[in-house]
């Protein structure tokens, strides 16, 4: 008993001896935390806060890509997959799943709220120039919609907070921030959307268009046009979103025409499928119609393999890459490989027969029977099906061996100039240009508009009608007369470069028939780049037709031996419009 | 790159300073806590070792020191230290010991006991490496032995001792005390080799299946060929000998694995060889070619991988070659146990000759060679066969320009005597819907193999058709151990004239 007096007598003496002699050692700044009085002092500080806001959208990555995709019907989770996992997959998500927490998308939303407001406030003590303000207030408020979007579309109904709040729990507090209906959100997310100054990319010359670690940073931040044309394209203002997606596919119209004029967003050639460019990416072999020689370089593959030269400019629209040389770490090789990862997820057989029943151009006798897209994007490795898009920096292409075992690079792939197309054309559809909007999952403008003879002036465009969907894709050849070379002359169409046939419509029906070919086409070509779930709801929702998304989802988990009962209970919790995840956390 | 978001320091810095002075008191308290425990320490040591002492004593000992003080165990002790075992006992492996009782080993031959290398291998054949217990031999195990030879474990058994006393701990390992000992048996090889009981003629074969393989692992070089470049190696290093039976069915020296064999009687064996010898004969009739033939066919088919139960219910096996073997019970003359497997001498083993003699099918892809390099116009393709469902893949030679263009393909082990149907399936969905001729011909490019085919020996291949075409068919007039197959084009050069093209070629005996 005396001790433990003793004790408490002596640590109390300390204590008061403590707090009396080391207030002046406390008042040191620490040295790797900021305090809010250094911050927002300069630009510099500014470009600070972004790159901050864009490190922690990449550790969002994950659980994208997991919401995206694992919840739709291309890609299914492997036996090494956890029980929250699979709760993803098979839509019988519980309130603790972690994966389905909107905690991490609001904390990073109340991040762009306090770093919006301190940009309002340096714009008015005059630490950034009206430019600068414009351009970086712009890139964080559209980072926000984004995330906006994302939940909206994850979680129906949601609490819209642009304030900056002290705690993320706030989000919580229904009184505060009511939830809105999604499509009540869409609406707040336009208006801010369109109010923002600037909708252009950081301009080269700016601070934050530079080279960092071997990677130039513009293709990092958020395209605000395309965030555009998405919100107007899930409200169903069509021509709205048309628009948008207009001008993102036009960026490369400006100055002398050259390769990135014609090509970049464009989908535009540089060679041909049997002498091709470095920056076309054909689904090609080196002899057409042998089957044994699908091209690894130099074809659609090269796209999510090649490092960020002109291809991968002209190609991709948003990338942020994973690197060992810097944090946060690479989660997709944990989620994908069988080699130096986890292997948590996998192609569904309910893609891959997708993938096959596809017919690819005849030569040499018939076409062959599945599309080769397919090839590129999953392979087997030890006799398991793996989604490889990712890995291509990874995973060696000829041995699906580690180059490095310890170097787990790869790219979050989030936004390409098929998307782009694609969705244009989905609303160009739904404003009743069949043909136009057939072009673009075919084979191109002057596929769909061929000319007869060797005078092109009144083929291969769609001039006649008004923007957004005007086109000029006149090309003469080098030795027609007149001679055109017009801005969309070596667009080539989504299937024509992946080397497979037409689709083909029924006049009576093309409406419905363009519209399912687009979803099948975005699903072909852009499989497990985080797009699909979005792409089927955002159908679901405008056509009122649950049983579009739930009879994709119950094919998937049937053909992937998921139990009768199972399947069915996922198919009719979607048929009775129940597509989101439990806002909890 | 490090990207860290830092807003709203000042929360932080309060939060820095609070945790700071928590730490400080905790610091105060935990020095004076030492201070406290270190007096403690100093006074009463003696207690934590008794608290941290072994408690259980045999766990103190090596496995050697507790073999010996069981009294039940003193004989096998005293065959451990005869055989040295003792001292592998006491080094820092780990151990299992399956030890016989003295009553197990009351039966021991004396002359194993007198023999140090037949008693170093009896010992050995009862440890093994690493701790096994009986909770953890749910699944069979087979444990490799000190001596080589494996033994299997499951649940309280081994091989077919019963462990009574069960997983007994000491310091380097575990003893489970067995009711029988486990004697060293041959391997299967051995037995063929050594055991006077295996009949004479089936022995002779196999033993006649020695043959010299070139090997340059342990070759000597002595110099370099000037003309080739190659190595030449000094005669007689530069080669293993090896048994046909080894290496084209199993290897039955192998101690890890387990495999059935089958001995005929000297009168089975000579009725099973005249039953094939009709579909072994030889071009000059030689008798000795063709018992040669015939043998090979008969034993190929009489060893199967994994122990086959007499008692098992089933009464035929499959063996390596997917051949019905009818394994009749009544039919077993002998049984003998050897260390990797089991040998059954048999009076009968009647295999059909429909079973031995199995339809080829040749993947026309997978060709051995071409009679011109015309890989440029060759074209491996991917079809969907509307008539099955599936994707298959066929070769095309397209517009080679070589008249009597031929691709060869080499089958092993065709048998003389049986009617062969021929068929094939050939897609011609390139030609523009022109019918042309290709040649399915054994042993030259031009022959005239099949009955259906034209007078030229040439078969139509007609636009769209995903179906089997029958050919025609053939009888070998003598066994073939290598027979050449050909695919050969038109005699023409015209692309649209001589295409090659085939999925599959499939011959199917007739019985």
């Amino acid at each position: 008993m005396r001790k433990f007096l003793i004790k408490n007598v002596l640590v109390a003496a300390m204590a008061v001896t403590g707090l009396v002699s080391c207030k002046k050692l406390l008042d040191v700044e620490p040295k790797d935390q900021l305090d809010v009085s250094q911050m927002y002092r300069n630009v510099y500080d500014a470009d600070a806060a972004i790159i901050g806001i864009y490190g922690k959208f990449q550790t969002l990555a994950e659980r994208y890509i997991l919401l995206n995709e694992l919840r739709a019907d291309m890609l299914d989770y492997t036996a090494n997959a956890d029980e929250y996992l699979r709760q993803l997959s098979t839509h019988t998500v519980t309130k603790d799943n972690p994966y389905a927490s909107p905690k991490p998308f609001y904390e990073l939303i109340i991040n762009c709220n306090d770093v919006l407001k301190h940009f309002n406030i340096m714009r008015q003590e005059n630490k950034l120039k009206e430019a600068e303000y414009n351009q970086r207030y712009s890139d964080v408020a559209s980072m926000r919609s984004f995330l906006y979007l994302q939940l909206g579309i994850h979680y129906g109904k949601v609490p819209y907070v642009t304030d900056a709040l002290e705690t993320v729990d706030d989000v919580k507090n229904e009184s505060k921030f009511p939830k809105l209906e999604f499509d009540v959100l869409l609406d707040s997310l336009i208006k801010t959307m369109e109010a923002i100054p600037f909708k252009d990319q950081y301009p080269s010359g700016t601070t934050l268009n530079i080279s960092v670690d071997g990677y130039q940073t513009n293709k990092f931040y958020i395209n605000k046009k395309i965030v555009l044309g998405d919100l107007y394209l899930w409200k169903g203002n069509y021509r709205k979103a048309a628009e948008y997606f207009r001008q993102v596919m036009e960026t490369a119209t400006t100055g002398t025409p050259g390769s990135q004029y014609y090509m970049q967003y464009k989908l535009g050639w540089s060679g041909s499928r049997t002498s091709p460019g470095s920056d076309d990416h054909f689904v090609r072999y080196t002899r057409m119609g042998d089957a044994s020689t699908l091209a690894w370089t130099n074809s659609w593959v090269t796209m999510f393999e090649r490092a960020q030269d002109n291809g991968f400019n002209y190609e991709w629209i948003w990338v942020i890459p994973f690197d060992n040389k810097f944090k946060p770490e690479n989660p997709f090789v944990k989620l994908f490989s069988p080699v130096g990862g986890s292997y948590l997820v996998k192609p569904s057989q309910e893609a891959m027969d997708l993938f096959n029943s596809q017919t690819q151009l005849a030569v040499q006798g018939n076409g062959l029977p599945y599309d080769a897209r397919g090839n590129y994007t999953w392979r087997h490795i030890g006799n398991q099906p793996v989604v490889m898009k990712y890995l291509y920096n990874y995973l060696d292409k000829n041995t699906s061996a580690p180059v490095n075992i310890l170097q787990k690079n790869s790219k979050w792939f989030l936004f390409r100039q098929t998307q782009l197309l694609l969705h244009f054309a989905e609303a160009a559809n739904r404003e009743g240009r069949y043909l136009l909007a057939s072009a673009f999952v075919n084979n191109g403008l002057s596929g769909a508009y061929p000319a007869p003879g060797s005078d092109v002036t009144n083929y291969h465009n769609t001039l006649w009608d008004s923007y957004p969907y005007n086109f000029d894709a006149r090309n003469s050849g080098s030795s027609g007369v007149p001679y055109y070379r017009s801005d969309w002359y070596r667009h080539q169409g989504i299937r024509a470069r992946a080397n497979v046939v037409n689709n083909t419509y029924s006049a009576s029906d093309s409406l419905v028939q363009i519209e399912n070919s687009i979803v099948t086409e975005l699903g072909l070509e852009n499989g497990y780049e985080g797009t699909r779930w979005p792409d089927l709801l955002r159908i679901a929702l405008r056509r009122n037709e649950p049983s579009f998304i739930a009879n994709k989802v119950y094919n998937k988990l049937i053909k992937s031996g998921a139990s009768a009962g199972l399947a069915e209970a996922a198919k009719q919790k979607l048929l009775s419009k129940d597509y989101y995840l439990p806002f909890n956390w | 790159m490090e990207l860290k978001f830092t807003s709203r320091g000042n929360r932080y810095i309060n939060f820095i300073i609070e945790k700071t002075e928590q730490m400080r008191i905790k610091i105060n308290q935990l020095l004076f806590l030492v201070c406290l425990f270190g007096s403690i320490i100093l006074t009463g040591c003696q207690k934590w070792e008794d608290h941290n002492d072994v408690t259980d004593q045999e766990l103190k000992q090596d496995l050697f020191v507790q073999i010996k003080g069981n009294t039940n165990l003193s004989k096998f002790a005293e065959l451990i230290t005869k055989s040295g075992y003792d001292k592998v006992l006491a080094s820092s492996r780990t151990f299992t010991v399956f030890a016989p009782t003295n009553a197990a080993l009351a039966s021991l031959d004396a002359a194993i006991i007198a023999d140090s290398a037949k008693l170093s291998a009896f010992v050995g054949n009862h440890i093994t490496t690493q701790t096994y217990f009986t909770t953890g031999a749910t699944t069979q195990l087979r444990l490799k032995m000190l001596n080589g030879k494996y033994q299997n474990m499951l649940n309280k058994s081994i091989d077919v001792a019963t462990i009574v006393e069960a997983d007994k701990y000491a310091k380097n390992g575990v003893v489970q005390v067995i009711d029988k000992m486990l004697p060293v048996l041959n391997n299967g090889w051995e037995v063929i080799q050594t055991d006077a009981s295996i009949p004479a003629l089936q022995k002779n074969y196999m033993l006649s299946l020695f043959q010299k393989m070139f090997d340059p692992t342990n070759a000597v070089q002595i110099g370099i060929n000037q003309t080739t470049g190659e190595p030449i190696y000094q005669p007689g290093t530069d080669s293993v000998t090896i048994n046909k039976f080894w290496r084209s069915v199993y290897d039955l020296k192998d101690e890890s694995k387990q495999f059935t064999l089958f001995v005929l009687t000297d009168a089975a064996w000579t009725s099973e060889l005249n039953k094939f010898k009709p579909f072994c004969t030889t071009l000059t009739n030689n008798a000795d070619s063709t018992t040669n033939f015939a043998s090979w066919a008969v034993v190929k088919d009489l060893a199967i991988e994994g122990l086959y139960n007499a008692t098992a219910t089933t009464d035929t096996v499959l063996s390596k070659f997917n051949v019905k073997v009818p394994v009749d019970k009544a039919a077993i003359v002998q049984t003998i146990k050897t260390s990797n497997g089991v040998i059954y001498i048999m009076n009968k083993v009647d295999v059909q000759p429909r079973h031995k003699i199995q339809p080829i099918t040749i993947e026309a892809e997978n060709y051995r060679t071409t009679s011109v390099d015309k890989r440029g116009n060759t074209y491996f393709r991917d079809r969907l066969n509307p008539v099955t469902g599936k994707i298959f893949r066929d070769v095309n030679v397209y517009n080679h320009g070589t008249v009597l263009f031929n691709i060869n393909y080499r089958v092993n082990e065709v048998y003389s005597g049986v009617k062969y149907k021929a068929y094939w399936v050939a897609l011609n969905d390139f030609n523009g819907g022109t019918a042309f001729n290709q040649k399915l011909a054994f042993e030259t490019p031009t022959a005239n193999t099949f009955t259906l085919q034209k007078a030229d020996g040439y078969t139509a291949v007609n636009a769209n058709v995903y179906t089997e075409v029958l050919l025609g068919e053939t009888t070998l007039p003598v066994y073939k151990p290598v027979l050449d197959v050909y695919l050969t084009a038109a005699n023409s050069g015209a692309a649209a004239v001589n295409p090659i093209v085939c999925d599959y070629i499939r011959l199917e005996p007739q019985f």
